[in-house]
């Protein structure tokens, strides 16, 4: 088992008013599955994303992420797992502007200690996964919204990781290069990758195998979509 | 490391408008410590340069406001009876050599030179002086002993008057009377714009017998070795005292000045600018250390994303803390940098320019650069702890 959660809250206390965003939430994710949360707004699947990612802790709750309990960390062994454990890709991409392609690929090894070749070496092994060496010495603003969303894939796979967690990841692109980041999702599924995709679309959750729907802070329910891509393609 | 030093390369300009606190700073400091070094080096050459084992006696000694120069107007002037007596009474008084002074006029055919010390001595004067004789003869206890109409002059007389001549055995004229040429001193150059080399000396019998023997004497004793030195002080001012009748409990009133003593005074002077000018850069080293941690939190605030990319993948509190620390140090480094080759232009600029000294010492510029580092810790602590603490979520939601 990959990801165990075990009746997760997540409460906000916003002036007065008391936020119950993820409401007892309990999943299992094994290895290798290809995973989407699905939602409206305001159903919580940003901030079941952000503890799933290790990005906060929950307020009540367990859970595991490979073998260890996350939910008791503290934020230096929190950034550690998020280092080892988790590649993001986020929905406006968050590469650092005035660094080249290789550079943002390179960023996760820097605060593991890898060596400078090694780095660079995985760095530019993690852009040829996602087709891009040849874009290394670009900055993002030199690239298009697909290509940076693939510097962002390049940089959350670098570290070999045991999870690839993205938040609408194609919420940015036009519904063509949408369709090519998926296909990259899958192939990098196929490769053996734990993914799981939070968005709001149908059309994106059903590239997964597995589509939890998210509603006031609980997964109303759990859908199976293999056979719709299996019959769609 | 490398992440901070990026950054700052992204934004020279606004990088070194920060600075100007800490560069200004910086530069005070080590302008300032080379003159007062400087000065030092030169004054502790000139108060040197009467000897270690010489100290003069005169009825001032070391004024240092207008009430004690007031004061020491009243005071009885010493005499060459006193001198004569002081060479009789006191055993560790090894040489002695009295002298008056005044200032006139120099002539020689139709050239003159006016304002020209005049100092009335005797033939232990080169001796117990930091005069050395350059060519000719100094007196002779017979030149003094029979009022001769002789005379040692400096280079600066020589250069004005004799150019080009042997100036032994010439005539010049002082005041209204003629003196011989014996002896040229050496060059001495000039003290804090002070000429050390236009001057007269003439037997002190000859200089009381035509400008009147009114004047208070200054003695300058030597003592055999360093040993005796304060015996040798200590006879002599028990002979002034009882010779000028002062009263066990009152203070001398005459002065003995020593090349110690001299030290002494001007480390109080040094030590007072010392101070004034860590004042001054202190200041402007605390404003430019605001300066610094203003413009360190407008990068915090600006790169609050840049901090929520960089926690997402996993930098730890420390990461960020040392981004930003080193990034603050960096800056206030090289502006300390700056300030330190500004500093030494600055120093140069004055020693060449005006009659102050300056030299730059290798410490100074440690502790210039020092100083600006510590700056660079100090203001920058705040911002980067302030940057570690970004809850990455909102970071990275920030816009």
């Amino acid at each position: 088992m990959l990801i165990k959660t075990v009746d997760l809250w997540k409460t906000y206390t916003v002036g007065t008013e008391t936020i119950h965003a993820v409401q007892g939430v309990s999943v299992e994710i094994e290895k290798g599955e290809y995973v989407a949360i699905m939602g409206p707004s305001g159903s919580g699947k940003s901030t079941l994303m952000n503890l799933i990612g290790c990005l906060d802790s929950p307020t009540r709750g367990e859970y595991h992420l490979n073998g260890r309990r996350v939910s008791a960390m503290s934020d230096d062994e929190l950034a550690y797992i998020r280092n080892k454990e988790i590649g993001f890709v986020f929905q406006t991409f968050n590469l650092l502007p005035r660094a080249s392609a290789l550079h943002n690929v390179e960023l996760p090894l820097i605060y593991n200690g890898t060596s400078s070749g090694e780095r660079i070496r995985k760095a530019k092994e993690a852009l040829k996964t996602v087709d891009l060496e040849d874009r290394m010495t670009h900055r993002p603003n030199e690239l298009s919204g697909g290509q940076r969303q693939r510097v962002a894939l390049a940089r959350a796979l670098v570290n070999n990781p045991a999870l690839i967690l993205a938040d609408e990841p194609t919420g940015n692109l036009d519904t063509a290069t949408g369709a090519e980041i998926m296909e990259l999702f899958g192939r990098l599924h196929r490769e053996g990758n734990t993914i799981i995709i939070v968005t709001h679309e149908r059309d994106i959750a059903i590239y997964a195998d597995r589509i939890f729907y998210l509603r006031d802070g609980k997964v109303e329910k759990e859908e199976d979509v293999r056979h719709i891509k299996n019959s769609g393609n | 490391m490398k992440i901070a030093l990026q950054s700052l390369a992204a934004n020279k300009l606004r990088a070194i408008l920060t600075l100007i606190g800490v560069i200004i700073g910086v530069a005070t400091v080590i302008t300032v410590v080379s003159i007062i070094n400087g000065m030092n080096d030169y004054v502790a050459r000139e108060i040197n340069s009467i000897g270690t084992t010489t100290f003069i006696i005169d009825k001032y000694g070391m004024i240092t406001s207008e009430e004690e120069w007031i004061e020491a107007q009243k005071r009885k002037k010493i005499t060459f009876a006193d001198m004569k007596a002081i060479e009789r009474y006191c055993p560790h008084c090894d040489l002695l050599s009295g002298s008056v002074y005044t200032r006139r006029r120099v002539k020689l055919g139709d050239k003159y030179l006016s304002d020209v010390d005049i100092v009335g001595t005797d033939e232990n004067y080169i001796e117990v002086s930091d005069i050395d004789i350059d060519y000719g003869r100094g007196f002779i206890e017979s030149d003094v002993k029979h009022n001769r109409t002789v005379a040692i002059v400096g280079p600066e007389v020589v250069e004005n008057l004799l150019s080009g001549l042997d100036p032994i055995g010439k005539n010049i004229k002082v005041h209204d009377y003629f003196l011989r040429i014996i002896g040229v001193g050496k060059k001495r150059g000039s003290f804090l714009g002070m000429n050390k080399d236009n001057w007269v000396a003439l037997p002190r019998t000859t200089f009381e017998k035509y400008f009147g023997s009114r004047r208070s004497v200054e003695i300058r004793i030597k003592a055999p070795d360093l040993l005796s030195m304060q015996l040798a002080q200590d006879e002599t001012r028990m002979i002034l005292r009882s010779r000028r009748g002062v009263k066990y409990n009152q203070e001398d009133d005459f002065g003995i000045y020593t090349a110690e003593a001299g030290m002494v005074l001007f480390r109080s002077f040094s030590a007072a600018a010392f101070f004034a000018m860590i004042g001054i850069s202190s200041i402007a080293l605390v404003v430019g250390g605001i300066v610094i941690m203003n413009i360190m939190l407008v990068s915090v605030t600006e790169r609050t994303r840049e901090v929520g990319i960089r926690k997402a993948i996993g930098a730890k509190r420390r990461d960020i803390l040392w981004q930003f620390l080193v990034e603050s140090v960096t800056l206030a480094a090289a502006g300390g940098l700056i300030g330190v080759l500004l500093g030494v232009i600055l120093a140069g600029l004055v020693s060449e320019l005006t009659p102050l000294p300056a030299s730059v010492k290798g410490w100074s510029i440690v502790v210039g650069i020092a100083i600006s580092s510590a700056v660079g810790i100090f203001f920058g602590v705040f911002p980067a702890v302030k940057a570690a603490r970004l809850n990455p979520i909102e970071a990275l939601r920030y816009e």
